[in-house]
């Protein structure tokens, strides 16, 4: 017969095996951790490796003489402005020839298509420059762009390279007398979309997805409240409010082209609304949100303590008081995290704009919702669908700046929740 | 007895199927104290929610039977909740202060119910209702600190501060002592017998000293019945029944 163990010995002997446990479970929960965070740190260091030429644009400062010539004030906005830019930067280099249109045109593709028309609005807005020399910095194209930031590997062959001999020598002179320079490319963040990669940036889009998200937070937020304090706190637990609450939870988990689906049938074929607005497509985005913000809402309302309830019920305050002088103030944090989250999620979603049309290729900002627009994710989607090498490292810096926004917002919202959080 | 303040007539209190208060009927005085014992779960808070309706708030709860307050059936259509726990105040087992100021929790009720006209009347009922919860003292210099900073005895007497601020005519307690120490027990007690000379104080205990200590008349409950109601002195010397002898002399419960 074996001795029968003591409680003790009992207890010692399960003690090794909880412990095991314990240590798998820590494992698998860092080891998860760890391969979501290196996901991350693999996702964010291509686009910045990638993004990081984007962040800044080669270009070239000369000294334009207006030449009268060329340019009359009577005949402004006309006049032959990229001649002007082309003698400028002619005059760096050595052995230039202006003298046959082959010539002409190799030396004027040095400079960005927006060159002249950025000389051109100087001139346009103050006439009397005209006679003058004036300093002009504007960006290089997009294949001296690359060669600047050494993108293009001048040991290729000369058949297989974007830029032959002579034109690198030509841009060599420029280099060398001190013509080039690389500041930070504001213009990725102030610029409209373009076809040269040198000159697009993202106001546009930038603009869209503010008007976009604008609009689906007005509409949104306080329908989102108002649905879920009607349904949490005063409709009756019925059939029908088990069936629209099942519905909220089923809206939430519909795939984002479904409403960009309806959104085309309700708000553009029978509506008539523009197409590719902003307000069109702030209003599918809301339908979107507003379950997201519907469950957030209710989950914060449910977490008030019954006990404050109970104490403004007791004093004879009405259920309104109830609601809104005490249950929703607490809710509040919880309610304004959610909000945010769903308008981060907005904010990022691409299916729903892609249908309405905020895809078109626009070259000025919207300014006002119902103007044609894109949003940040569309245009990363246009972007990232365009032959030219420049917009590849525009494409990874565009998605870096969405990204920014994102965190910028979630961090937001983690910072409200501090801020209010309350110990009751 | 003075002049019945609450009758209560043939109560039944369902939550859905089950049955919590059967058949209970029982006159309670003005300007007394009346205390609820009784063994866990036999219906005394669920009794005293019936005094300010409390228990509308309860989806499933139903309540039958004929309730007046002054004479006025409380249950009846034109009688607004609202109005009622205006009358009617109540003081929870566990403190429950808004997350707000001590003024602030204190004015909550004289605001909402719009009794002032002006700030400095409110400054008046603040500090005479914090002077009659015997908090007064302890809360002059702080009075724009959050009430949830207060210990929980504090926290009680500010609870009950709060319930008097609307000057009610009958005030609830569900034991409200459960969660204190003895002296800030004591400091309840007094302020029971102080109440008592205004109001019709109802209170649920677990304590047969309390019980003893602060009230006028007891009821005696078990399993959803009433089983004995008349004088404190006469229930807990010569209870008339064999339940209440046996509870009330800490036999069971
Ligand atoms: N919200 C509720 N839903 C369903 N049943 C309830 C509810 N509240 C109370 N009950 C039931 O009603 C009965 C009486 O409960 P009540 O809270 O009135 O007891 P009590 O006498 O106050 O007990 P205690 O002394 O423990 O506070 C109990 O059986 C309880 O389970
Ligand atoms: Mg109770």
């Amino acid at each position: 017969m074996t001795p029968s163990r003591t409680p003790m010995q009992q207890v010692q002997a399960s003690l090794a095996r909880r412990r095991r446990k314990q240590i798998t479970l820590q494992v698998l929960g860092i080891g998860a951790i760890s391969a979501a965070i290196l996901m991350l740190g693999l996702l964010l260091t291509t686009l910045t490796l990638s993004g990081r030429h984007a962040l800044t644009q080669t270009h070239l400062t000369v000294q334009v003489f207006i030449d009268p010539a060329e340019i009359r004030a009577d005949r402004l906005p006309r006049g032959g402005f990229d001649d002007v830019v082309t003698a400028a930067i002619a005059a760096l280099i050595p052995g230039a020839d202006l003298s046959n249109r082959e010539g002409r045109r190799e030396v004027s593709a040095i400079s960005s298509n927006g060159a002249q028309f950025l000389l051109r609005d100087l001139v346009v807005a103050n006439p009397a420059l005209i006679g003058q020399t004036i300093a002009l910095r504007f960006p290089v194209s997009d294949p001296y762009d690359q060669l600047f930031k050494g993108l293009i590997d001048r040991a290729t062959p000369e058949a297989n390279r974007r830029l032959n001999d002579a034109q690198i020598a030509r841009f060599d002179a420029l280099v060398a007398a001190g013509a080039v320079s690389t500041p930070l490319n504001w213009g990725l963040l102030f610029n409209a979309d373009s076809r040269f990669p040198e000159l697009a940036g993202l106001r546009g889009a930038l603009m869209g997805s503010f008007w976009a998200l604008l609009t689906c937070f007005v509409i949104a937020f306080p329908l989102g409240i108002g649905a879920a304090i009607w349904l949490e706190e005063f409709a009756p637990r019925n059939r029908i409010s088990d069936l629209i609450e099942v519905n909220i939870n089923n809206l939430a988990a519909v795939p984002s082209v479904v409403f960009g689906l309806l959104a085309l049938a309700v708000f553009i074929g029978w509506f008539g609304l523009p197409r590719s607005a902003p307000f069109v497509g702030g209003l599918t985005l809301a339908l979107m949100t507003l379950p997201t913000i519907i469950i957030a809402t209710r989950a914060a309302l449910k977490a008030v303590p019954p006990s404050i309830r109970e104490a403004a019920l007791g004093l004879g305050a009405s259920r309104q008081q109830v609601v809104f002088g005490h249950v929703l103030p607490l809710a509040m944090p919880g309610i304004l995290t959610g909000t945010i989250i769903g308008l981060a999620q907005a904010l990022g979603e691409t299916a729903p704009l892609l249908l309405i049309g905020m895809n078109a290729f626009l070259t000025s900002a919207a300014t006002s919702p119902f103007d044609a627009s894109t949003a940040l994710p569309t245009q990363i989607f246009l972007w990232a669908d365009s032959p030219e090498r420049g917009f590849v490292s525009r494409t990874s810096a565009a998605i870096l700046v969405l990204l920014t926004f994102l965190i910028v917002m979630n961090a937001l919202a983690i910072a409200l929740r501090k801020r209010f959080e309350r110990k009751w | 007895m003075n002049p019945t303040k609450i009758s209560a007539c043939n109560v039944n209190v369902f939550y859905g199927a089950s049955q919590a208060i059967k058949d209970v009927s029982l006159e309670l005085a003005d300007k007394s104290v009346t205390a609820f014992i009784g063994p866990s779960g036999c219906g005394k808070s669920t009794f005293l929610r019936c005094l300010n309706r409390m228990n509308d708030t309860i989806d499933i709860c139903r309540v039958t039977g004929d309730i007046r307050l002054d004479g006025q059936d409380i249950n009846a259509a034109s009688v607004d909740p609202v109005q009622l726990r205006a009358q009617v105040g109540m003081v929870f087992q566990k403190p429950n202060p808004f997350p707000k100021s001590i003024y602030d929790n204190v004015a909550y009720g004289p605001r909402i119910h719009g009794l002032t006209q002006n700030r400095t009347e409110l400054d008046e009922i603040v500090e005479s209702s914090l002077r009659a919860a015997a908090l007064w003292d302890e809360v002059k210099d702080r009075l724009r600190q959050p009430g949830t900073g207060l210990s929980g005895g504090q926290q009680q007497r500010l609870c009950i501060a709060r319930a008097i601020a609307t000057r009610p005519e009958v005030i609830l307690m569900d034991e409200p002592c459960s969660a204190l120490d003895p002296i800030a027990t004591a400091q309840i007690d007094d302020l029971i017998h102080q109440m008592a000379q205004d109001f019709c104080v109802i209170i649920v205990t677990h304590s047969m000293s309390q019980a003893r200590r602060v009230s006028d008349r007891t009821a005696y409950f078990h399993m959803g019945n009433m089983v004995e109601y008349g004088e404190t002195e006469q229930i807990f010397i010569n209870p008339r029944e064999k339940l209440t002898e046996t509870y009330v002399s800490g036999r069971i419960g």
